[in-house]
């Protein structure tokens, strides 16, 4: 009987921690069966729009839940994730279907030493010491790296 | 018509185009921002660009009974002969956000190297028809400023690469598309008294070097130096809101304000969009907008200089459709003063009587209703096009233009299309009064009678 309720309670114990700690396992310990991590360093303007359909496409082309997509800007590329860039609209729309932005933080330094003032962020954006080392760190996790 | 009355209607217009679309029904690409703004945060430091236009036109009109030719029976911008290849525009631009971390700021640089009005008219091999700076710091007012269109027709303002024929209306070619009187040419007293202009040449004249084209200065290409403060809004249900008002020199293309007067120009438009971006979006703008300003004329037929200031006014509403597979646009335009006639003054030269009349205080308009049906899961697009254009208003040679243009377009790419256009036209003198109803060589239509079709094939390439 005592086995019973500590076998219960370990349950619940459980699943109230894979709850809580959800947010952070889809990061870093996601379930998902595909991971893509997509990389944006460019000026080029074009290469926002691909970015953008790519993570578009990639949602359409699996079950939901079984693909995680992450966006790491950094360098010029970071510009996609200015509050004010000409696609917000479909950030905040990916955003909500799950796609995370994660924004340099050393880029943004650098930027707000040139501007002299740190350059709004699109609310979506989650920022990281260094784009570079996120990317490695996701790729380690076993993320598709993909650079448009 | 008054002074400011031109002004006021374009106002009156304006008022009452934004009521209606308020009202609730009402894109089509808006040009202040596609020319004057970059996407922010995602503009290029400096995107190349630009594009070419080749053609081949020929002119079906007879010679007077003379065998005198005047320009609307010949193939500008030489207006010596009624077939040829050209290459009408040939332009390079750069554009963008010099520091593409600042979305505040960008700039746009045109150059035109094609032979048309614009290098011919003024002689050069190149000629910079765009380079401005727009500032776009102050919500509501980004501030544009240097050398670029200004705010007014549809056909003028539009991108010209996009434009869906080869020639323009005579109403736009006539009251927008200035000619600045030649500062230069200096008739000898007596030399063509009836007119006071060049013209109409015989083929032979015309081999022999006459030239019925002695412009000076480069058209004005529906562009002018100075400042702009414009913007757009979004004022809900898929409704967007644009003006600008503007202040040039009134010269044009050219760096000077000659007559040390400034133009005024104010345009407003709201839009339905449909979707899309670029200047192929998609929606129904209803436009007004109106110019004001002054030019410099020496209109007597003798060899002083004695140069008169005259209003030059100009004001114009309409509509604009756009949702495939359909295409349609209205507009009207009036004008006020400095009504080009000529081919080197806004005089009046198709009779031989100066007494009837001169375009420098005279008024004129016009509208047109064209529409275009992209032929679904092809690439041909057809297009149709009526314009006319009353000029010398009210005065015993008023003529009027009417024409036609048919047209079909082939779509190779997005960025490449062949466009075939054939011209209608009916030029007479309509005034019912002599010189309109007098004999022979006395009445303008001796020379206009004999205007008859053109057919047009061209190749844009834009790159």
């Amino acid at each position: 009987m005592l086995k019973f309720f500590r076998s219960t309670l370990l349950a619940i114990s459980s699943l109230l921690f894979i709850s809580v700690a959800t947010p952070a396992l889809s990061a870093d310990h996601s379930l998902a069966d595909y991971k893509y991590v997509l990389h944006i360093s460019d000026m080029d303007p074009s290469k926002q729009e691909l970015i953008l359909n790519n993570a578009r496409n990639l949602l359409d082309a699996y079950p939901p839940g079984d693909v995680e997509v992450e966006i790491v800007a950094y360098g010029p590329g970071l510009r996609l994730m200015f509050a004010e860039n000409v696609n917000a609209q479909r950030i905040d729309s990916l955003s909500q279907s799950g796609v995370r932005f994660t924004a340099c933080g050393n880029t943004l330094k650098g930027m707000a030493k040139l501007l002299g003032e740190e350059p709004k962020l699109n609310a979506a954006a989650t920022v990281v010491p260094g784009g570079i080392v996120r990317i490695g760190e996701l790729v380690k996790q076993g993320y598709i790296y993909v650079k448009p | 018509m008054g002074e400011n009355k031109q002004f006021k209607r374009a106002l009156i217009g304006a008022a009452c185009t934004l009521a209606f679309a308020a009202a609730g029904t009402a894109h089509a690409a808006n040009w202040l921002m596609l020319q004057g703004t970059e996407d922010p945060a995602a503009a290029s430091r400096a995107e190349v660009w630009g594009f070419i236009q080749a053609k081949y036109e020929k002119d079906f009109s007879d010679p007077n009974a003379a065998g005198g030719f005047v320009p609307p029976k010949l193939l500008g911008p030489e207006l010596d002969s009624q077939d040829g290849f050209n290459i009408n525009r040939a332009r390079i631009g750069v554009r963008g956000t010099g520091f593409p971390l600042d979305s505040r700021i960008n700039y746009f640089v045109l150059l035109e190297m094609g032979n048309n009005g614009i290098t011919h008219d003024g002689g050069a091999f190149a000629k910079l028809t765009d380079a401005s700076v727009t500032l776009n710091h102050i919500p509501g007012a980004r501030v544009r400023a240097g050398l670029f269109k200004t705010p007014g027709a549809e056909e003028g303002l539009q991108a010209i690469h996009v434009f869906d024929y080869i020639n323009f209306t005579e109403v736009t070619n006539a009251l927008l598309l200035e000619r600045f009187p030649n500062k230069n040419w200096t008739e000898a007293a007596g030399s063509n008294a009836a007119t006071g202009n060049v013209g109409p040449f015989t083929e032979a004249q015309l081999q022999s070097g006459a030239s019925l084209n002695t412009f000076d200065s480069p058209i004005g290409a529906f562009r002018d130096v100075g400042v702009q403060v414009f913007d757009a809004f979004d004022v809900g249900n898929n409704w967007e809101v644009s003006y600008a008002a503007m202040i040039g020199n009134g010269n044009g293309i050219e760096f000077s304000n000659s007559d040390g007067e400034y133009d005024t120009y104010l345009y407003l438009s709201a839009e339905k969009k449909f979707g899309g971006k670029g200047p192929k979006a998609e929606g129904l703008k209803f436009f007004a907008w109106g110019q004001k300003g002054s030019r410099l004329l020496d209109k007597t037929d003798d060899s002083t200089a004695n140069l008169v200031s005259y209003d030059r006014d100009r004001a114009g509403v309409g509509v604009k459709y756009m949702k495939k597979p359909f295409r349609a646009t209205v507009e009207y335009i009036a004008a006020d003063g400095m009504i080009f006639v000529g081919p080197d003054k806004p005089n009046f030269y198709f009779t031989n009587n100066t007494a009837h009349g001169n375009g420098a205080d005279a008024e004129a308009s016009g509208w047109y209703a064209e529409g275009g049906w992209y032929i679904p899961n092809t690439k041909f697009e057809l297009d149709a096009r009526f314009d006319t254009y009353t000029s010398l208003e009210d005065r015993v040679n008023q003529f009027r233009f009417d024409k036609w243009t048919l047209g079909m377009q082939y779509h190779f790419n997005p960025k490449t299309r062949i466009t075939l256009n054939y011209e209608i036209r009916d030029f007479e003198c309509d005034s019912g009064k002599a010189p309109c109803t007098s004999a022979g060589a006395l009445t303008p239509d001796y020379n206009l009678k004999g205007v008859g079709n053109k057919v047009g094939l061209q190749l844009t390439a834009i790159f």
